[in-house]
Formats: C-alpha cells, sequence, structure tokens
C-alpha cells in the first residue's frame, strides 16, 4: 500500500495552508518577500514526518496599519494548479509603546486548476497576537484563525459537515535588519477525529493535526 | 531578477503536468509464476485447508485485452468446470489494489466454496500491469480488461442472467462501471465489498476540504454516481474499521446513492479494510454470499 500512501500524502502537500499572515503590519511603503515551506505532521510506517509545501509570499505596507499579502503556492503550481492567497493584514489594536498588538487578517485563497478548470474559494479569517520583547525587534505570536468552506455538499452530494477548517498558532519571528526568520506551530482542523481516517495525521488526543511551517523573509527598501 | 522570475514560471509551467494517477495503483510485478496455494507472501486472508480446490477445476490462463489497440496479455483464473460455464452462474472477482493474483488467492478460493464446493464459478482477472499481466496500470486498462474476462465468458456460453461482478476495493471501479454501463454483458447483479467511492472522497477524506479530484490526477472513477444507474440488485458489505476507505465516506455514499430493484447492506463491526469475511466468519460470509445469490 506504500505507493498509495505516498499518493494521499502528495495530496496533503496542495491541501495544506501555511505560513503567510501578517503578524505585524509593515511600515507604510515597507516591502517583504519571503519563501516558505513545511507543513502538517503524518506517520509514516510509523515514524512521524513533516510534510513540506512550499510557496512564495510578497508583502507590501498600504498604510501604517494596513498590509497588504499575496502569496503563490509553488508545490501546488507543479501539478497545475494555481494557488494564491491574498489578503490584508490589519492593526487592530497596538499599545503605545509597541509592544504587544493585534492584527486581524481576512484573506482568499484561490485555487484553480489548468486541467478542468475547477475554482475553489476559501475565505481565511485569522486574528494574531503579537509581543514585541527585548531590545530587538523580534516577535512572539500567537494566533487562531479558520478556513471556510463554500462548497454546499460534499462529493456525490452528500452532506457537507466541513463548514470550518480551523486552525491555532504560536510562532516566533526572528527579526534582523534586512533577513527574518519565521518558526510557526500549527494545530489545525481540531474539531476532527483522526482515527479511521486514510493518514495517519499527528494530533493531540487524536484530533486534528499539527504542523511545523518555516518562512525565511527579507524586507525591501521602501 | 525579471530573468529569475521568467525562469522560474517557465520551469513551474513545464512542470505543472505532475499528476498522481501512476501513484495509486500498487502492483507488484516482480514474480516469474503464480504460485496460489504455494505462495508464502502476504495475502488478505488466510483460508484453510477444507476451502482447498481440486487442481483439475483450477484453470490459470491468459486473454488478449484490447485497449484502443493497446493489446495486453493478461492473466486470469477460472476456478470451476469450464465445460459447465453454459449452464452454471459464474461471480467475477476483480480483485484489489495490492501487488498481484497470489495475494487475493485465499479469497478466490474461499468464494468457490459458495454454496458447497465449486457450485459456482469465480473467475478472477489480473488487471494489466499487475503480478504477469502485460501492460501499464489504468483506470480505462481495468475495465477493458474485466471486460475482456466477459467476453471469454460470453464465448462460453454464460448469459447476462447467470453473471454475478463481485469487486473488492479498487475492483469495485470496474464492476460498478460494467454494470452501470455494460460492454459485453449486463451482470445481473452486483457486490462490492470495503468499495472506493471516488478520488474527491479520498481527497476529501485526507485534507478535510471539498477540493475536486481533477488537482491531484485524471481518474475518473466515480462509483458514488454511477451507482445510481444500476437497477440489478445490490449487495455491499464494509468493516467498520477500515481505515483506508472509510465506510462512512465511502461505502454508505454509495449504498445510498443506490436506487435499483434491491440493496442489502452487511457493516461487519471491528472489520478494516482487508479482513470483512475472516471477522464474519467465512461461513457466514459464504450463506450471505450465497442467499444474495440465489435470491429470486
Amino acid at each position: 500500500m506504500y505507493k498509495v500512501y505516498f499518493y494521499i500524502v502528495l495530496i496533503l502537500f496542495l491541501a495544506s495552508c501555511n505560513v503567510t499572515r501578517v503578524v505585524k503590519p509593515l511600515e507604510k511603503g515597507e516591502q517583504r518577500v519571503s519563501a516558505n515551506f513545511g507543513g502538517a505532521g503524518i506517520k509514516y510506517s510509523g515514524a512521524p514526518i513533516p510534510l513540506t509545501l512550499t510557496s512564495i509570499n510578497y508583502q507590501k505596507g498600504l498604510d501604517t496599519n494596513v498590509t497588504f499579502t499575496g502569496s503563490f503556492h509553488t508545490t501546488s503550481a507543479m501539478f497545475g494548479v494555481l494557488q494564491t492567497d491574498l489578503g490584508l493584514g490589519i492593526q487592530a489594536y497596538e499599545s503605545t509603546a509597541e509592544k504587544f498588538g493585534v492584527t486581524i487578517s481576512p484573506m482568499l485563497n484561490i485555487l484553480y486548476d489548468i486541467h478542468e478548470n475547477n475554482l475553489r474559494l476559501y475565505p481565511q479569517l485569522d486574528a494574531t497576537c503579537w509581543w514585541q520583547y527585548g531590545e530587538k525587534p523580534h516577535l512572539f505570536y500567537g494566533s487562531v484563525g479558520t478556513w471556510v468552506e463554500l462548497q454546499k455538499a460534499k462529493a456525490h452530494l452528500q452532506i457537507q459537515d466541513n463548514e470550518l477548517l480551523p486552525f491555532v498558532t504560536v510562532g516566533h519571528q526572528f527579526i534582523g535588519e534586512k533577513w527574518d526568520v519565521q518558526l510557526e506551530l500549527k494545530y489545525i482542523g481540531f474539531q476532527h477525529d483522526n482515527r479511521n481516517v486514510v493518514v495517519d495525521f499527528i494530533g493531540p488526543s487524536h484530533y486534528g493535526s499539527a504542523g511545523l511551517f518555516v518562512g525565511v523573509g527579507r524586507r525591501l527598501s521602501k | 531578477m525579471k530573468r529569475l522570475i521568467y525562469i522560474a514560471i517557465l520551469g513551474l509551467t513545464s512542470m505543472s503536468c505532475l499528476r498522481l494517477d501512476s501513484f495509486l495503483y500498487n502492483s507488484d510485478t516482480s514474480i516469474s509464476e503464480y504460485l496460489l496455494d504455494d505462495f508464502d507472501g502476504e495475502t488478505e486472508i488466510q483460508v484453510s485447508d477444507e476451502y482447498d480446490i481440486a487442481d483439475s477445476l483450477v484453470h490459470l490462463f491468459t486473454l488478449n485485452s484490447n485497449l484502443d489497440g493497446d493489446i495486453a496479455s493478461i492473466y486470469t483464473i477460472y476456478v470451476g468446470d469450464i465445460g459447465r460455464i453454459s449452464s452454471d452462474t459464474v461471480i467475477l472477482y476483480l480483485h484489489g489494489n495490492a501487488d498481484h493474483l497470489d495475494r487475493y488467492w485465499p479469497r478466490i478460493k474461499l468464494l468457490a466454496n459458495t454454496g458447497h464446493k465449486n457450485r459456482f464459478g469465480v473467475f478472477a482477472v489480473e488487471y494489466r500491469g499487475f503480478g504477469l499481466s502485460e501492460g501499464t496500470p489504468t483506470e480505462e486498462g481495468m475495465y477493458v480488461d474485466a471486460d475482456a474476462a466477459m467476453k471469454w465468458l460470453k464465448e462460453q456460453g454464460l448469459t447476462d442472467d447467470r453473471l454475478v461482478v463481485y469487486g473488492f476495493s479498487l475492483g469495485s471501479a470496474p464492476a460498478t462501471e460494467l454494470t452501470a454501463n455494460a460492454r459485453t454483458l449486463q451482470p445481473s447483479k452486483l457486490m462490492l465489498e470495503n468499495p472506493f467511492a471516488s478520488d474527491e472522497v479520498m481527497v476529501e477524506d485526507a485534507s478535510g476540504l471539498t477540493l475536486p479530484g481533477s488537482y491531484f490526477s485524471d481518474l475518473e472513477i466515480d462509483n458514488g454516481d454511477e451507482i445510481q444507474k444500476i437497477e440489478e440488485p445490490f449487495f455491499w458489505m464494509h468493516g467498520t474499521s477500515d481505515a483506508f476507505l472509510q465506510i462512512g465516506t465511502h461505502g454508505e455514499t454509495i449504498f445510498k446513492n443506490y436506487n435499483g430493484s434491491y440493496k442489502e447492506a452487511h457493516r461487519i463491526e471491528g472489520a478494516t479494510h482487508t479482513n470483512v469475511p475472516f471477522v464474519m466468519g467465512y461461513e457466514t460470509y459464504l450463506d450471505a454470499v450465497e442467499k444474495f445469490i440465489t435470491r429470486p
């Protein structure tokens, strides 16, 4: 069954979400590009392995409190699926000392395959609390969010019972003068029992799937 | 920088033809002969000597199967008296997605004990690209190979009313397809064990999202919809602990969508993807199969 299992694992390459949200909005006019990889963790032959999907992301500060973000998912493209996510990072709250803030990110995930022209849209909403500690601008953050399923029925007109694909994350952004590195742990679909599912997901108490994501970003001059 | 972007786009465009279809098939072509009773590799179930079949009633031979001009020599096993096909009921057994016919030989033997030993003929097909059958596994290849078996049965005198098709796991695809859209013979009854609803359902189970199957493969296996075309009586059994093709998303969908003349379900508590007959108990399993086949 190993080949079939590989088939299913490859499906997950394409179907996982990743770390492309705006943690803290950029300055107006500031730009950032990043390469991201990582994915949900699964067990393969009993051993835990991470999936590694890849994407590239571009962010630009539209205003002091609003940053545009857009990504292109390179792994999906290899299979003829054009996958992008577009959205905003909006500073909903920031302490006067800029040590703590809340960013709200409405986003839209767009997937389109060039083989049969099938289009899927998944709205996404995240809320991220960030904490800038110490002298350097490093950020520790935590998020809650969800993908929203717009399909009213599942395959063969079965009842749609997966309206939301929620997730929680904790992460850290190491920020240098131009470069930054983002590490994020994500727990996806925690309402779903992952026993008797075609893939052996790694998730606490047999629910959902935990994943590890990494992003490497570079800030561009205004 | 622009040059790099162009190269990246060109690279991604050229790679965008990657599809997962070939990863679906889990065939083993490393064998040099079929060993049947002497096979000591992994099998789906084990059965005792009491279910053995006399060598004289085991016929291993090849058929030519034509896929749009691509003619493959495929292996088949007929269990029973070939001379009685013109009057016997025959179970066409379409195996699952693993290795080759040796793996399924205990299941084939078991079915040949339905009612009593060799009451019904059992005919099993090795799809192209599995075991010693020539060619490469493909979805349409499975269909034409199963149809090649039906052509041979018809040549031996089998008629529609005495053909029962039994599909296990991946074998549910040719079983459902050739019952819904008959080519050479119109099977009179359809039996599915732990069936596969479609690529879409597998994607939904794996991802938690309602994504089209076309994002990943060109497969058109669609038992969940094709079953709606079938009028012939339908028998379904599925293990409740099947972690590969889940009973709730695959099996129940097919059973629910069937709207034909008669259907019966056997949800086997604790059984997995491969051991339904064992968990049921072989005699209970054979009784259920016999009752369905002999049901007027």
